[in-house]
């Protein structure tokens, strides 16, 4: 049952090995197969733009669902409860500011990145700046914690304690060769297969994460005679929480007793953290690129509607996975794992397999969400990776440095390189914070996605006066303060330590310059963001009605919108 | 592989280039019936399911009370609150698609072929690239 059990692990870590090595052989075998299609830009950026509705559909879902949904949110659920399935909705419900507002207009007005289309009627070096900044930072926060995840995961996952060793690694080494084994194959996966090669990697993810999630609801169901109710009643009583375990306020707006200014900033703190889900989505670069991939604007809407099936199912099972979690594994074997209860989901696997056919089908159960696992880190971060690369080369090595003159090989040569760039720094970035404590960088990219890009894509498509002072205001208006805020806010520093010393900030517990109560940005830096974009506007007197046309028309009816390509 | 793609200057029609022509149509009143039908829906749906999840994220903080309510056996408010999210988050999306495919897509499409004549043509045969 406990996922270390001596006389288990070598029989677990070696079918976990295998299955990764696989994983690992399959996805190199598709990178290498869609390498040799990869010739022009929009091979390499937008896979051609030839994927069906379907197919983008599940590569939405495989981009999205990071390593942070599933494992992060089946783990919050099995030791908050209720509070974990409030945040999936938010991640859920974003979708259709994505579909009624944005991708199919973005499908046809832009050919490769967000900037396209923000810069389409302004001057193009300041904006595609502005944007590329943006998407670098909203890209490259998301994937650090990604990575520092991931490399904890691998040596959860291999189940390498403190003090043991596994092929000659201790559970520090482990951490590091996780983090560079991710780092290097996304960059593998980028680099030669472009938009090709990253979709099928999601795709794939997400096939495995629908599969491995629906086995492991349908066991734990059946456990239960698909009673759902004597479910959840087994996950609170076991929680030692009761009734509370099924209500919000376990985890979010915890209302402290005798402390009214406490309590009213954890509440602040949950709605602000909504509203950054809610808007952030439709303004992350990676997820903004995915609608490039198809043939039009209706493809794109169906993608969209797929990846809303896909995405909406997979939160509806997580709540079961968690509260299974609670209920079979429960919240002190969880915790004695991982604190914030990441290894929830492979152990519930486990406990399930166990059930089912003893220890050998837990070993494997084990071994196949681990698995499962590792694909959800690798086709997020190469989407993180492509979303980087492309803009770098696309907006700021070609519009910029080289006003649009550069070459299409030209340009796919520089994002191939952009991508093992982007993978040395993040790489290099993630050891060295490996060991701090930077999960609050998720929600970080979303308020900055939510504050900065969201709004001046909107306004860029809606706002027939928004101009170029009104775009490079609010993208670096939403960034910085997003950015300022969080950097003196209680997740960098002052938030004091936990039971074992750790602190619970970013800074260790004696640093204290914190002044911002609230730990998510969006309820300011969404305003913030959008009055900059607005004052921008109406200080210049720039003003393209032409520009403007041309763009809406393009927009609505998909005139001259980019073709998929013909090779 | 030859190129498939059209030769688009040739063929253009009277009244400029794509972009000029595009910017013209910006004025047309089909046009602007258009943009009048993609904005009667999409505008008051991106209120309502906002207003609906903020509603619905309001209430966990604020009405705990109300949320824990038990409605059928354990299940509580809470629990069908969350769910009625993916059901109204389900049911727009496809109120949407339906909406497009009847009232945009039909005027959008003639007027993109209007305005690039030569897409109108075998359309783009897609499913053989990629």
């Amino acid at each position: 049952m406990m996922l270390l059990a001596e006389e288990s692990t070598s029989q677990e870590r070696l079918i976990t090995m295998i299955l990764f090595t696989v994983l690992i052989a399959v996805t190199i075998a598709v990178t290498v197969r869609a390498s040799r299609r990869t010739k022009s830009a929009a091979d390499f950026h937008s896979g051609g733009r030839g994927f069906t509705g379907i197919q983008n559909g599940f590569a939405i879902g495989g981009d999205y669902m990071s390593a942070a949904s599933f494992l992060g949110i089946a783990g919050m659920i099995a030791l908050f409860g209720y509070d974990g399935f409030l945040y999936s909705i938010g991640f859920l419900v974003a979708w259709l500011v994505a579909l009624l507002l944005v991708a199919e207009l973005l499908r046809n007005s832009g050919r490769f990145t967000m900037a396209d289309v923000v810069s389409y009627r302004m001057r193009q070096r300041p904006v595609r700046t502005a944007a590329s900044v943006s998407t670098l930072t909203v890209s490259i926060f998301y994937l650090l914690a990604q990575m520092v995840g991931a490399g904890a995961l691998v040596a959860l996952l291999l189940g390498i304690e403190e003090g043991d060793t596994y092929l000659g690694m201790s559970a520090d080494t482990a951490k590091i060769v996780g983090i560079v084994v991710v780092g290097i194959l996304m960059v593998v996966y980028v680099s030669f297969g472009g938009m090709t090669g990253t979709t099928w990697v999601q795709i794939i993810k997400a096939v495995m994460l629908m599969g491995g999630a629906l086995l492991v609801t349908a066991l734990v169901l059946s456990i239960y005679d698909f009673d759902i109710g004597a479910l959840m009643s087994d996950a609170s009583n076991a929680s030692g929480a009761g009734d509370a375990f099924l209500q919000p306020g376990q985890r979010y707006g915890v209302e402290v007793a005798g402390d009214a200014w406490q309590t009213l900033v954890n509440k602040l703190d949950l709605i602000s953290l909504g509203l950054a889900l809610v808007l952030g989505t439709a303004g992350l670069p990676h997820i903004l690129i995915r609608f490039y991939t198809v043939p039009d604007s209706k493809t794109a809407r169906t993608s969209v509607n797929w990846a809303i099936g896909i995405i909406g199912t997979f939160y509806l099972l997580t709540l079961i996975l968690g509260f299974g979690a609670a209920a079979l594994v429960g919240g002190e074997a969880i915790t004695a794992q991982n604190t914030a209860g990441n290894t929830a989901a492979p152990q519930l696997a486990e406990a399930v397999g166990d059930h089912f056919g003893g220890d050998t089908l837990g070993a494997i159960m084990l071994a196949f969400i681990a698995a499962v696992a590792f694909a959800t880190i690798l086709s997020t971060v190469a989407g993180l990776t492509i979303a980087s690369s492309s803009s770098l080369a696309h907006d700021f090595y070609n519009s910029v440095l080289r006003k649009g003159q550069a070459s299409e090989q030209e340009e796919v040569r520089v994002a191939r390189f952009a991508a093992i760039g982007v993978g040395a720094v993040s790489i290099v970035l993630a050891v060295f914070a490996q060991n701090l404590n930077v999960a609050f960088l998720v929600a970080l990219a979303f308020a900055i996605a939510a504050s900065a890009n969201l709004p001046v894509i909107l306004f860029s498509l809606f706002w027939k006066r928004f101009n170029t002072r009104g775009a490079v205001a609010g993208i670096y208006g939403g960034l910085i303060s997003s950015v300022g805020l969080v950097l003196f806010s209680p997740v960098v520093s002052g938030k004091g330590e936990d039971a074992a010393g750790n602190s619970l900030s970013l800074f260790p517990a004696s640093v204290d310059f914190h002044w911002f109560p609230l730990e998510n940005p969006g309820l300011v830096s969404i305003p913030v963001g959008l009055l900059c974009a607005v004052i921008g506007t109406l200080t210049s007197r720039e003003e393209d009605h032409d520009r403007f046309a041309k763009l809406q028309v393009r927009a609505l009816t998909g005139a001259g919108a980019e073709r998929a390509g013909s090779h | 592989m030859t190129s498939t793609h059209p030769v688009p200057d040739a063929s253009d029609p009277p009244g400029g280039d794509l972009e000029t022509r595009s910017a013209a149509m910006y004025d047309d009143p089909r046009f602007r019936e258009l943009r009048a039908r993609l904005v009667r829906f999409v505008l008051p749906a991106s209120i309502a399911f906002l207003a609906w999840y903020l509603l619905y994220v309001v209430m966990s903080v604020y009405a705990r009370g109300f949320m824990s309510r038990e409605v059928v056996g354990n299940a509580n408010v809470a629990l069908f609150f969350g769910l009625l999210q993916f059901v109204t988050t389900f049911g727009i999306a496809i109120l949407y698609s339906r909406y497009a495919v009847r009232r945009f897509d039909p005027l959008a499409d003639e007027l993109r072929d209007e305005l690039e004549p030569d897409r109108a043509v075998p359309a783009a045969r897609k499913g053989e690239d990629a």
